[in-house]
């Protein structure tokens, strides 16, 4: 089988790393785009093989101006099987390679404090208590978006995936490189404000959630 | 929380985030993705384990994302 690592543009060599079970990289040119990949028997999801997966890509992103991280599993039995989908996806994948390029991905999340989420609010009459329910979640979506604000100015691109009660904002940004540091600057400064809040902010990832379709949403 | 929480707090997001970006995350090249979902499984059930060791961790550990994308293809 052919493991896919990612699709890249003006890739520089490749870098001295193995992939999955220390197969050695391979690339293929198809059209102007560079495929990563390495043969493998197994695509099993170890958690070996995903931060073995999470390494190469990360080893790519730096020897290249423009990557698209592919999803584990993603793999093809031949070679023209391979080249075949690169063919039908072109459109997709170039406009995908513009949006990112240059950029890198930060992860967030917010956490709010125990006690807020589990503050018990007692409610005399129906009325009432659907008027807490409403203010309550105007506090949190105002909140949220105190937090989101400045970090989604700075992105080309953001993204927000599903909250629950105890997690107020959960998103993705694509950020220019140059921005970088001053995005660690809001985070940090966000959570001097918000001390009561838990921000926790990963990255910088090469950008896995803008690599596909869901990415161009925004 | 303490600065030791925090910082544990930073490692267990990153581990949490890195596994859900590879295997949720990232371009689709294949109709389908063929990865086998007890295989999946068996490495949340691995980081909730890891998530659950510190404190209000494993609130967090529940949110790892649906695998919507996720389909079994049998036979090949």
């Amino acid at each position: 089988m052919i493991h896919v690592y990612a699709i890249a543009r003006e890739l520089e060599e490749l870098p001295p790393v193995g992939g999955l079970g220390d197969a050695p990289l391979e690339r293929r040119r198809v059209g102007g785009l560079d495929v990563v990949v390495s043969r493998t028997e197994a695509d099993e999801p170890s958690e070996e093989a995903i931060i073995r997966h999470a390494e190469v890509v990360e080893a790519l992103a730096s020897r290249s101006n423009a990557l698209l991280p592919a999803r584990f599993g993603d793999v093809f039995s031949n070679e023209r099987e391979l080249a075949g989908a690169i063919e039908r996806k072109r459109a997709e994948l170039e406009s995908a390679l513009a949006r990112v390029r240059g950029c890198v991905e930060f992860g967030l999340r917010v956490l709010l404090p125990d006690s807020d989420s589990a503050r018990p609010r007692a409610a005399r009459t129906g009325r009432e208590y659907m008027a807490l329910r409403l203010d309550e979640a105007n506090r949190r979506t105002r909140l949220a978006e105190q937090v989101d604000e400045p970090l989604a100015e700075l992105a080309r691109a953001s993204m927000r995936s599903a909250e629950s009660s105890e997690l107020l904002l959960a998103a993705s940004y694509l950020v220019p490189e140059r921005d970088a540091q001053e995005f660690r600057t809001r985070v940090e400064l966000l959570q001097s404000r918000h001390p009561d809040l838990s921000i926790v902010c990963s990255g910088p990832w090469p950008p896995y959630s803008f690599a596909g379709e869901t990415g161009s949403e925004e | 929380m303490s600065t030791s929480e925090r910082h544990a707090l930073q490692q267990q997001v990153t581990l949490l985030e890195l596994v859900d970006r590879v295997l949720n995350k990232g371009v689709v090249l294949s109709g389908d993705i063929t990865l086998s979902v007890a295989g999946v499984d068996l490495v949340y059930v691995g980081l909730r384990v890891l998530l659950s060791s510190v404190g209000n961790l494993e609130r967090l550990a529940n949110e790892a994302p649906p695998r919507a994308a996720l389909r079994s293809q049998a036979g090949s």
